[in-house]
């Protein structure tokens, strides 16, 4: 009698599970911590509102590299932000976009975006999930609607089980597109450098790296500061107008004639591997850029006001600072295997023919 | 004095949107002669939020922040169902647009996912309002016009509060939305000097400034 009892109980037991396993109740992604690196401030990105997930970020990593996204199927946002360059367009000034266009801005890397506010050389997005949206649309880049993005994933086997491991149903939405995207590139975090140990105390720099280091503390951080490399403020740095591009910059979101010409301070975290340089990749070398700051720019009364008589640098003092941005690339961020196109081995040397 | 619709008896309040150019019913792909301009509307969308009504005792109820995208293109988005407490009203209120906290929130989904093309994404916030077609005094090809009007900070914002009477208790009100308004005061916007509006700034706040004009009440039938 009594055993019957407990049989009874069990069978129960057993139907509960059941039906909560089939009843789609069983939703449990696996959380995932940003790792953030010694010292460094809290992210600012808001992740109660989009929590990193290892299902969401392989989702987005699909997503980063998959071709689909674009009209004709030939580009993907990895087409564009290559990791070997610290996820710029490696070696292009511009980068190349649907149907042999080519878009108006130098692709810059992307890493440590959980502590950026603004994207964009002119700060015109205002939300990293937001960010998706403009290379998908714009004719220049990947030339397709959202709508027919969305379509064609939902089409998918494969990326309906994705969706539903990563957000727990299957039904394919802007929001989780997009999310899924940057729970993949938040997880881009760039703060192990040989710089970083040093800062760390677990290493050193050769002499030309203190002395660079030195000579940037007084020249460059009040722009360029520790330990983004970047203030994230605009400014004008008195690069005369592309007659062709005709960009204003931050005056194009702002409308206000002082930011004419204010770009984004970029971060030089691995700035050796992110050729070319500036807004429109108009320098070639980083040693161009400091031939920008000595002698050819073209100060005009919007120009930053610590650039008003240009940023006096000697040879020395040139080959020092290239020594020590040297101490800046992180080589662990380049060759993360986890940031490579899902099932291909990481290429680190850039192809001999980067023409894409 | 405010107070939330939770725990209160509630009746259902129909607004039907009823789109017009003028005195004629808004119908995308038909012409109107405007000033001797022959005007085609292609196409005519814009978004409603924040509704609040204030009763006969001069109190305001809000109620649940709703977002709503109307397109002449589709009739059944202008009919909209409120639930608000069991009363008697003499105003209603709402935003046409989309308030600043939404522009800078990431992705939204439901009226705000930013594929119904109602969002700038090279600068990010929502467009308000859009009104396109042709006109014969247009000087661009195709003899288009195309005002997508935008900006959600300080000075560019171009969200507008809308305040209409409300007489009676029925549970049903039209709002006419007259398109016609975009072109009258108290700017003057000539398509034949400025057929496009695409950003923020100065002429999006003036259009802006037009269209605020453009709602009045039909009437209300029991
Ligand atoms: C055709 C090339 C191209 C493609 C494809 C492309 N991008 Fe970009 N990306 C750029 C360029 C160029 C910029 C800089 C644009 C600007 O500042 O106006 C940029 C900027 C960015 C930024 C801002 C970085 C910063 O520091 O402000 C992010 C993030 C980004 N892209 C992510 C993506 C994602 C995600 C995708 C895929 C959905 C993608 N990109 C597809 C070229 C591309
Ligand atoms: C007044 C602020 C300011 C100061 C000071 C400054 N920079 Fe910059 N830097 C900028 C801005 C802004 C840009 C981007 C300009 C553009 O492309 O429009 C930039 C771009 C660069 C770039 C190109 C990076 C890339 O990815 O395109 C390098 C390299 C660079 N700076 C190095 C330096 C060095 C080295 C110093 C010190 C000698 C320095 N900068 C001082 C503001 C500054």
């Amino acid at each position: 009698m009594k055993y019957r009892k407990t049989i009874g109980v069990i069978v129960v037991i057993c139907l509960i599970c059941i039906s909560w396993v089939t009843g789609n109740q069983y939703f449990k992604p696996t959380p995932v911590k940003l790792m953030v690196p010694k010292g460094w401030s809290e992210p600012v990105y808001d992740f109660k509102s989009n929590p990193l997930t290892k299902e969401g970020i392989e989702l987005g990593r699909q997503l980063f590299y998959d071709t689909r996204l674009s009209k004709d199927g030939t580009i993907s946002c990895g087409t564009c932000h290559q990791q070997f360059g610290a996820f710029n367009t490696y070696d292009h000034s511009l980068s190349h976009g649907y149907n042999n266009s080519l878009s108006t801005r130098n692709a810059p890397g992307l890493f440590n975006l959980a502590w950026q506010k603004e994207f964009m050389w002119d700060g015109g997005i205002n939300h990293l999930d937001l960010q998706p949206l403009a290379p998908i649309t714009a004719d220049t880049e990947m030339a397709e609607s959202i709508q027919n993005v969305l379509s064609k994933l939902q089409a998918e086997k494969e990326y309906r089980r994705l969706f539903k491991a990563a957000f727990g149903d299957e039904k394919i939405t802007t929001e989780k597109l997009t999310k899924a995207v940057s729970q993949f590139v938040l997880t881009f975090v760039s703060g192990n450098s040989k710089y970083d140990r040093v800062m760390q105390g677990v290493d050193t720099f050769i002499l030309p790296e203190k002395l660079g280091y030195d000579i940037f503390k007084k020249k460059c951080v009040s722009c360029h500061t520790e330990p983004m490399f970047t203030d994230y403020s605009y400014r004008n740095i008195g690069m005369p107008i592309d007659p062709f591009l005709k960009d204003l910059g931050r005056m194009k979101i702002t409308n206000d004639p002082m930011d004419s010409l204010k770009f984004k301070v970029p971060s030089l975290r691995n700035v050796m591997r992110s050729f070319p340089y500036g807004h429109d990749g108009r320098f070639f070398s980083v040693m161009t850029v400091m031939e920008h700051y000595r002698k050819n720019m073209v100060p005009d009364p919007r120009t930053d006001p610590l650039l008003q008589n240009r940023l006096p640098l000697s040879n020395f003092e040139i080959g020092q600072l290239t020594a020590f941005l040297h101490t800046l690339t992180d080589t662990s961020f380049l060759k993360n295997p986890n940031f490579a196109a899902p099932g291909k081995g990481i290429s680190t040397t850039a192809p001999v023919d980067i023409h894409n | 004095m405010t107070s939330s619709v939770q725990s209160q008896k509630t009746q259902q309040l129909m607004i039907h949107f009823q789109n017009r150019f003028g005195e004629a019913l808004l119908v995308p792909e038909q012409s109107y002669i405007m000033y001797g301009d022959t005007i085609t509307i292609n196409r005519f969308k814009y978004y409603v939020s924040h509704f609040e009504l204030t009763n006969e005792q001069g109190k305001k109820i809000i109620l649940p922040v709703q977002y709503y995208l109307i397109d002449a293109a589709d009739s059944v988005s202008g009919n909209i169902i409120l639930n608000i407490p069991i009363g008697q009203y003499r105003s209603i209120h709402f935003l046409l647009g989309v308030d600043s906290l939404r522009n800078v929130s990431g992705v939204q989904s439901g009226a705000l996912d930013p594929l119904h093309g109602m969002f700038w994404t090279w600068n990010s916030g929502y467009i308000m309002a859009k009104l396109e077609g042709t006109a014969t005094s247009s000087q661009i090809a195709g003899k288009q016009f195309t005002y997508h009007i935008g900006g959600f900070r300080g000075n560019n914002n171009t969200a507008r509060s809308i305040t209409l009477p409300l007489s009676v208790t029925n549970n049903k009100v039209s709002i006419i939305t007259d398109a016609k308004k975009w072109f009258e005061r108290p700017y003057p916007l000539i398509i034949a000097k400025e057929p496009v509006c695409h950003s923020p700034g100065t002429l999006a706040v003036s259009i802006a400034n037009n269209y605020v004009n453009m709602f009045s009440i039909l009437s209300q039938q029991k």
